[in-house]
């Protein structure tokens, strides 16, 4: 099943072999290609680079060609103030500033930026035959308000038959619009207006539902599909809205999603939203992305809906979080991983494991979800069992399940985000990927040598020369300060003529001289070690 | 005698025609200025932010009744003057620097105008230093900032710092789309207002 082919069934409310994904890319393509958005949002070349780079990081199942609800408002007359890092603002009202309604004429497509939108959306088409392409056209009520301003509100109760023209004039712009990105090849008309949600239900029906469905009929008509995209608190809204007849309803986190489901599922039109815009993808990370997509298709269900978030991103929306999305909602098994931990510990349970891996055998740790549940975690432990026996009993491997909370606070100490996952001694060496044979015993012996060399490096020595009063003990202190010149050995050489303090090693006056070797390592310094690393240490003696 | 809890209604239902003529038969009769705004006017305005807070009028209906309340205003400040009669409490409001968004601020404006107070509207990108200035010329009590964007926001954080640093003595809230209580708390705020109506009750707060 293509995108486009995943779009259009999900619309239709028919079952789909996953969900839909289609992030709203508008400035965010000129981040993605380090451009500010005015220079974005100005060239149809870069908005086409800026889409293409953004289907290959994201991986949708569909897009829109541009987002941006001031393209119509600045052909019609409006001036804009351009920002590096947002959409343009409309910052005057040509019909409050002397323009007349009567002046005002339906843009053509080939007037101003509607040009470079038209052009984006028919290269798009070409290159993406597969994704279903999105063409946004400005809602009737926020292209009214852009025309007119905030007036436009008290006109509502004060000259209604002039804001109904007016109504009756932005949908006609908006028509002319979806017409014009059906005939470029696109296979949605998303029509947004998210200034309605300042409104209430029986103003809604009373000026926008005559507008705004025949809209919806004449997509319909054109064998495209409609989605109705609000933004804000809206919810008391959404049976109007359903009332008007598009294909689908998107909102933003303002609406809760079960609402949304329910409302629009009873009449048979699909719904889409509403992963959190700022408070996860603009400010959390691939996790809290991953988590949000997930908890948004629980809510959700299979039917009828399309993963996406509340509105146009923002221009600096981390690349990662949104490159995160696409794999949970592909693969079953990695929103299990997520959900799974999801339940994290958080940094305070941390173990300091900075001591991790200093004991004489190499100890690889394989995190799983549970590798009798799991096929990828079972390959790689099953890889790893098969390697260490070759060592000789100089490796040991444990397998870490993180439906256990004490691997998730062991699995979060390590840093390990992703599983299954092969740490040799502490450190990530295998993500999500199972070593061929080769390359985990390679990776198993560098370790080894590792610590070997560190081992050479890091022993000191004492000797003690127990002396009971015997004249050879003289003839032993020359011979080890002799070997100890010639090896070059760190060694501190110490007599001992205390009788109490010969005995506690286990020597009578009688056997002397003797000879005791202490060997010192260096384990921790200025902190207090974990019991797990302290125990690590001590199996050694 | 004026009634004037029709006048209060003619306020909600943001009659200006009724609105005027009512605290007009109410001065003329000899009710205090004093208890024909509280009683009259804010009672209205008060019934109107209850209401939008409830989600059962919308920014329409606020705006027609600021309005109404405004054109009677116009007949009742001289006579408040003359009474002696002090606003609540002195605030002004702005949209910060870089963000042009300004219908939620005008909502709060007349949202506490009609709670009472005298309030400035220093109008939209309004910038850390002039916030300061107009502060230090209107010496006001209460400061609300307001912004739309995720991009605008620090722009909060900056003009909260110029405020402090210029040493004024006044309690500020914060407000927008995209504004959490967590990032209020986290920019050294006094208050976040969720909505215009929330405004109000966060500046009441403020005074005691």
């Amino acid at each position: 099943m293509t995108g486009k082919e995943r779009v259009k069934k999900a619309f239709r409310c028919e079952p789909t072999d996953y969900v839909p994904w289609v992030p709203f890319v508008g400035c965010h393509g000129g981040a993605l290609l380090k451009i500010n958005a005015q220079d974005y949002l100005k060239s149809s070349e870069f908005i086409v680079k800026g889409v293409r780079e953004a289907i290959r990081r994201y991986r949708p199942d569909g897009i829109p060609v541009l987002f941006d609800l001031q393209v119509e408002a600045e052909v019609l007359g409006c001036d804009l103030k351009w920002a590096s890092n947002n959409p343009p603002a409309v910052v005057n009202h040509p019909l409050s500033n002397g323009t007349k309604l009567e002046q005002l004429q339906i843009p053509a497509a080939d007037q101003g930026r509607i040009k470079i939108a038209l052009d984006a959306a028919r290269q798009l088409r070409h290159e993406h035959p597969d994704i279903a392409l999105y063409g946004l056209i400005t809602g009737p009520f926020t292209l009214a308000l852009h025309l007119l301003g905030t007036d436009l509100f008290m006109q509502m109760f004060d000259e209604s038959s002039y804001i109904k023209k007016l109504l009756d004039f932005s949908g006609q712009v908006s028509q002319s619009m979806s017409r014009y990105y059906i005939e470029a090849g696109c296979d949605v008309i998303a029509m947004v207006d998210p200034m309605t949600s300042q409104i209430g239900p029986q103003q809604f029906a009373e000026f926008v539902t005559p507008c705004v469905t025949r809209i919806f009929e004449s997509i319909r008509q054109q064998g495209a599909l409609s989605s109705f995209f609000v933004c804000g608190h809206a919810q008391q809204n959404i049976p109007v809205m359903c009332g008007c007849r598009p294909d689908n309803i998107s909102v933003d986190e303002n609406i809760p999603l079960d609402y949304v489901r329910d409302e629009c599922l009873t009449k048979n039109i699909s719904f889409g939203g509403n992963l959190q815009l700022t408070s996860v993808l603009l400010l959390g990370d691939e996790i809290d992305a991953q988590k949000n997509a997930i908890a948004c298709m629980e809510v959700a269900g299979q039917k009828g809906f399309i993963l996406a978030p509340g509105c146009d991103l923002p221009y600096d929306t981390p690349i990662k979080n949104l490159e995160a999305i696409a794999p949970v909602v592909r693969d079953s098994y990695k929103r299990q991983v997520v959900m799974t931990m999801a339940a994290r510990s958080d940094e305070d349970d941390r173990l300091n494991l900075k001591e991790y891996g200093q004991a004489d055998k190499v100890i690889v740790d394989i995190i799983t979800l549970d590798s009798e549940a799991c096929a990828p975690c079972q390959y790689m432990v099953d890889a790893v069992k098969k390697v260490v026996p070759e060592f000789e009993g100089i490796v040991e491997w444990r397998e870490h399940k993180i439906k256990y909370r004490e691997s998730i606070v062991f699995m979060a100490s390590l840093m390990v985000r992703n599983v299954p996952t092969i740490c040799i001694d502490g450190q990530i060496t295998f993500v999500s990927r199972i070593p061929p044979r080769d390359e985990l015993i390679a990776a198993i012996q560098k370790r080894i040598n590792e610590k070997f060399r560190m081992r050479i490096h890091q022993k000191k020595a004492s000797l003690y020369v127990l002396d009971g009063g015997d004249e050879k003990t003289a003839m032993v202190r020359e011979r080890i300060a002799q070997a100890v010149q010639e090896l070059g050995a760190e060694v501190q050489i110490e007599t001992i003529n205390d009788p109490d303090t010969i005995y506690s090693y286990g020597v009578t006056p009688g056997q002397t001289p003797a000879v005791v070797m202490a060997q010192y390592q260096l384990k921790s310094l200025k902190q207090v070690p974990e019991v797990v690393v302290i125990k690590e240490w001590l199996k050694n003696i | 005698m004026a009634d004037l809890q029709a006048l209060a209604n003619a306020v909600i239902k943001g009659n200006q025609a009724e609105s005027v003529r009512l605290t007009k038969e109410a001065l003329g009769e000899g009710i205090g200025p004093k208890q024909v705004l509280e009683d009259g006017l804010i009672a209205g305005m008060g019934v109107v932010g209850v209401r939008f807070k409830a989600n059962e009028v919308y920014i329409p209906e606020v705006l027609i009744s600021a309005r109404a309340m405004k054109m009677a205003m116009e007949v009742l400040e001289p006579k408040l003057a003359a009474a002696g009669v002090a606003p609540l409490a002195k605030a002004l409001v702005g949209t910060v620097q870089g963000d042009l968004h300004d219908i939620g601020k005008n909502l709060v404006v007349m949202m506490l105008k009609g709670a009472g107070f005298h309030v400035e509207d220093i109008g939209v990108d309004v910038k850390p230093d002039v916030f300061v200035e107009k502060i230090k010329a209107s010496n006001a009590q209460i400061v609300g900032l307001s912004a739309l964007l995720t991009t605008t926001m620090p722009a909060m954080d900056k003009t909260i710092a110029a405020i402090r640093q210029a040493g004024l003595d006044c309690k500020i809230m914060i407000g927008g789309a995209p504004v959490t209580q967590i990032y209020a708390s986290k920019i050294g705020a006094d208050g976040y207002a969720a909505d215009a109506a929330s405004a109000v009750d966060v500046a009441k707060s403020f005074l005691n």
